[in-house]
């Protein structure tokens, strides 16, 4: 009994201060979130980037700790500052989802900059501390548990004093609570944004700084990996509730550390977005506040622009899809088809993306975990039961339809950016249960010798004919989804995107009309992994990964919410960046960053425009 | 039509031509091989390569960027030195010897576009990589198609040779070779009977630790604790607690250096001090870079020894610590090695694919630095009868082990 009590004390402090961690990350998207109500995908990439800026500090030019944190809170603040000034005040007027991107670009650029100034490899951070261990009856606790705790704890009483009792703060709290009313009493709203940007980004490079220490390395990589976990701390406090914030944050390190206890390492992620899952369906206001409503958040009508889209003529549609048969006649190069028969399979996920996010207004970042389902539905098919590809595929959209329906559900009650995250989550459960449901999935050996898609004996094995089965695929896909838009069915979607309470008010029942949009959705992005698996003939739990979600979401909103032509448009462009960019290696994901964010601030609408 | 009505008509078609035109100038574009000096451009297709003096190309998938990016640099330091050594010395048949590396960031969607590429470039004769199975594995298909050799030097995914077919190999050693090792090792050279074990969830790892497993019950030992970890995961202190409570007599690592030494560091921070046994991918600079001296007396079932008193072997360690100011790492020998293993096929067959793909299996005791000499199953595609090096750390180096135990707790 007295070893489980340790055990109990010592997974309790672990537990704490990994949530200390979490705290202060989820801190700076809780605030970016109330003064902007943006979602800042870039709060990882700067936690990352304080903490090679702490370990630079303190390794190469031995400077003490207290400097080091000084350092990390000028160069943050100042990247906050250069971002919001440079890259997210000129979308201030555009939709909301345009920032939203434009952080992901931010991401993208800071993580590939971190990568070539100091090189990939993970670097070692030696201790600064002194190396001294309290002995609490059994339970250790080292120097920096403490320099943790301290942070955690210092940082939310200065911001607690900062907001409440400086004349700035309260500022931020009432450019919080009504923009607009702010700007009219003579706040400078954009001074308060950028500061929000410099406190946000100064505490999430101290969160940095302080893993770096913990684990005594820092890795570029660790942006993403980290930068999650924050976000799903902020839900579980509430969006833009700093007090919940800091909380969710201590709750979910608990959460993970009880659940690597019971269960072991493998399943920490799985715990953490199970519980996100639990608690937005049970409390989606956060586990912190009374009101079971969700709050007033901007919806998707506004959310979502509402401009002209760029019209196409139908014929323009036409002969660019027959251009699309004819190319291989002409261009025989596999190299040029193999990009676009990838463009195809992607922009199928786009458009099962697009058709939710875009005509339905429930964001969608988990087509990865969709894609995967139908993947490994006509992998198994195939190769257990040794049913043809025809058949399999068939198999696959249903099984993912039926998943899409089943798994999104809890999501149905929430809006928004809520449904964002949730998604997100979704997608990162199925991969994790691949993972770790062996028995069916074999795990991460994978699925190896999967036979190539083929129809009725015939086999797609050369670049040409699996460019052209692809092709077919997506303008089957296509087809069926131009059908229901132009259906009574899409007008739905659009009203339930536009204001879903009205939409009730005419007695659309929201709950099955959102699982039509996800069963069409998910029914897609499956046939496009059913199709992919073949091709690749090898598939495993990293072969669809969170990636595809954001990247599939990317190409949607860089195409145009809801339309379906933009949705090809950017999954060709974005399939074709990189490889365009080839030439120059190290740098070639800088650029695609740097294009994206250029092409957000000239086209936030998207290139072709909502429909 | 008004004029504004027919600027957005033609808008589509003609950003659709402008992509395509980039997508096209992309492929023509000259390949900056990492080298540094511009790979020529596609030489006009002259049938008789033969003859010619134009350099001989090899053709690497593998990650410069993105999750993996530690990996292709290590590669790359090894490619160039031993690229840099051959054509310094003449070349193979007259000719130099290059690479062509393509940043794949180990994710399929873009090693298959670099299949189709080097298929189709026909100045490659033989390809390595990717670094993934995952990356690998779903290119594999393609490669064999176009009668490419795919040699995979770091795949030890059991199933890596036959995910293509006669045109996919490998020297890398199998979890079916590697891991019953480890398990002799740890139970009845070390004497430990009940072990703990970190792994770390992927194919590797997966498949190492039930054969270790498998087999170390075999041995009539035990592991009491299995804690799988996520190539994400830094925080091991919630498993370590685990760990102590079993109270194992040693703690075997199925890991990578970083996570390893990461798990090595917060095993003594908790003060548990049982001996440390790794598996050969621990074996870099790096675990005794990033662990310090908490990985001290780690002994590992290496497949690599840069003690290794072998000439060949202290002449490459000296150059590469000339070159790159640090030991060379298992992944940079690896890429080292198996340039000299394709020096040997060209030499062996010709510089054509076929030669490439024909000369293999009739390579015998190519010498080599990590495997001492190289001779392939032809049935397996596999190299026959690995070494290990038993290996300890020692003062902040990889030393051979001297044969002492671990003393009691």
């Amino acid at each position: 009994m007295d070893s489980l009590l340790r055990t109990l004390l010592d997974q309790t402090i672990n537990g704490l201060t990994v949530g200390n961690v979490y705290a202060l990350i989820a801190v700076g998207i809780a605030l970016i979130f109330g003064v902007g109500n943006l979602i800042n995908f870039a709060q990882g990439s700067i936690f990352m980037v304080g903490a090679y800026i702490g370990w630079a500090l303190v390794t190469r030019y031995q400077v003490p700790l207290i400097g080091a944190f000084l350092g990390v809170a000028v160069v943050c603040a100042a990247i906050g500052m250069l971002m919001e000034r440079f890259a997210l005040r000129p979308l201030e007027n555009s939709a909301r989802i345009a920032p939203l991107l434009a952080t992901i670009g931010i991401a993208f650029a800071l993580d590939q900059l971190v990568q070539i100034i100091f090189s990939p490899n993970p670097q070692s951070f030696p201790n600064p501390l002194p190396p001294f261990r309290l002995q609490l009856g059994g339970v250790t606790i080292g120097a920096i548990d403490l320099l943790i705790a301290f942070v955690g704890v210092g940082a939310a009483a200065s911001l607690f004093y900062f907001l409440r009792f400086t004349k700035l703060g309260w500022a931020i709290r009432a450019t919080a609570q009504d923009r607009e009313a702010a700007q009219q009493m003579g706040v400078d709203v954009n001074a308060v944004n950028q500061i929000t940007f410099a406190v946000a980004s100064m505490l999430g490079g101290f969160a940095g700084l302080l893993v770096g220490i913990y684990f005594q390395t820092v890795y570029p990589t660790m942006s993403f990996t980290w930068g999650i976990k924050g976000f799903a701390a902020v839900l579980l406090g509430g969006l833009g509730n700093v007090p919940g914030a800091i909380l969710g944050g201590l709750v979910l390190g608990l959460v993970e550390s009880y659940g690597v206890a019971l269960l072991g390492p493998s399943y920490r992620n799985l715990f953490a977005f199970v519980i996100l899952i639990a608690v937005l369906v049970w409390r989606p206001n956060g586990l912190f506040r009374r009101n079971r409503r969700t709050p007033p958040e901007p919806l998707t009508g506004t959310f979502i622009p509402n401009q002209k889209p760029v019209p196409i003529p139908r014929w323009t549609i036409v002969a660019l899809a027959l251009g699309a048969l004819a190319l291989p006649l002409i261009v025989t190069d596999p190299y040029l088809l193999q990009i676009l028969t990838n463009a195809w399979l992607l922009s199928m996920i786009a458009l099962s993306v697009s058709l939710a996010t875009g005509t339905a207004g429930q964001v969608s970042l988990g087509a990865a975990g969709y894609v995967a389902i139908g993947a490994y539905a006509s992998a198994l098919v195939t190769t257990r039961l040794g049913w043809s590809f025809e058949i399999s595929l068939l198999v696959a959209a249903f099984v993912s339809a039926v998943f899409g329906v089943l798994l999104t559900l809890p999501a149905f009650r929430l809006r928004a950016h809520y449904v964002a995250i949730a998604t997100l989550a979704i997608g990162e459960i199925v991969t994790l249960v691949i993972l770790n449901a062996a028995w069916l999935t074999n795990g991460p050996l994978g699925i190896t010798n999967i036979s190539p898609p083929s129809f009725l004996g015939w086999k797609a094995v050369t670049a040409r004919e699996v460019y052209w089965y692809a092709l077919i695929l997506l303008l089957l896909a296509a087809l069926l989804q131009w059908r229901l838009l132009a259906s009574p069915l899409g007008r739905t979607w659009r009203a339930i995107r536009e204001d879903d309470v009205a939409a009730q008010a005419y007695g659309i029942n929201l709950t099955r009309y959102k699982a039509l949009v996800f069963a069409v959705s998910a029914l897609i992005a499956g046939v496009s992994g059913a199709f992919t698996a073949h091709m690749y003939t090898f598939i495993n739990h990293e072969t669809f990964t969170a990636t595809t979600s954001i990247l599939a979401l990317t190409m949607v909103i860089l195409g145009g919410m809801g339309n379906m032509v933009g949705a090809v448009v950017g999954a060709v462009l974005l399939t074709a960046l990189p490889e365009v960019f080839r030439g120059f290696v190290e740098y070639r994901y800088l650029l695609y960053g740097l294009v994206l964010l250029i092409l957000i601030r000239f086209r936030p609408q998207g290139l072709l425009g909502t429909v | 039509m008004s004029v504004k009505h027919f600027k957005h008509a033609i808008f589509l078609p003609v950003s659709a031509v402008a992509l395509l035109a980039l997508l096209l100038a992309a492929c023509a574009a000259p390949t900056v091989s990492p080298g540094g000096a511009p790979a020529a451009v596609a030489p006009t297709p002259s049938a008789q390569a033969q003859v010619s003096t134009d350099p001989i190309y090899i053709g690497v998938s593998g990650p410069l960027t993105g999750d993996r990016a530690q990996y292709g640099a290590q590669w790359k330091k090894g490619f160039d030195m031993a690229l840099q050594e051959i054509n310094a010395a003449g070349g193979v048949l007259g000719r130099k010897l290059e690479y062509i590396f393509e940043d794949s960031q180990s994710d399929p969607k873009q090693s298959v576009v670099i299949a189709q590429k080097f298929v189709a470039d026909p100045r490659i004769i033989v390809e390595l990589g990717d670094f993934s199975s995952t990356a690998s594995m779903a290119a594999s298909q393609i490669y064999q198609r176009g009668g490419l050799v795919q040699f995979g030097f770091t795949n030890s995914h059991p199933d890596f040779t036959y995910a293509g077919g006669d045109y996919t190999w490998s020297t890398s050693i199998t979890q079916n070779q590697a891991s019953p090792a480890l398990a002799d090792f740890a139970v009845k050279t070390l004497e430990l009977k009940k072990l703990a074990v970190f792994q770390l969830n992927n194919d590797w790892g997966k498949s190492t630790n039930e054969l270790f497993t498998k087999r170390v019950q075999e041995l009539g030992a035990e592991v009491v604790t299995s804690q799988s970890y996520l190539d994400t995961e830094k925080d091991f202190r919630s498993a370590i607690t685990t760990v102590r409570d079993a109270n194992p007599d040693g703690i075997i690592l199925i890991s990578y250096q970083a996570d390893g030494a990461l798990i090595a560091q917060q095993l003594r921070q908790a003060g548990l001090n049982q001996p440390l046994v790794g598996s050969a991918s621990i074996q870099s600079p790096d675990y005794i870079k990033l662990g310090g001296n908490a990985v001290e007396g780690t002994y590992i079932l290496g497949e690599f020894n840069i003690q290794d008193p072998r000439p060949n072997v202290q002449a490459f360690v000296k150059a590469w610590k000339a070159k790159y100011n640090e030991d060379p790492d298992l992944f940079g020998t690896l890429a080292y090695d198996t340039v000299y293993l394709i020096k040997a096929a060209i030499e062996e067959g010709g510089a054509t694919r076929e030669g490439i793909h024909s000369a293999l299996p009739k390579l015998k005791d190519v010498p080599s630095i990590v495997y001492k000499k190289i001779t392939f199953d032809p049935n397996t595609r596999r190299s026959q009868d690995p070494q290990f090096n038993i290996l300890v750390v020692k003062d902040g180096q990889f030393a051979a082990w001297d044969g002492t135990k671990p003393t009691a707790q």
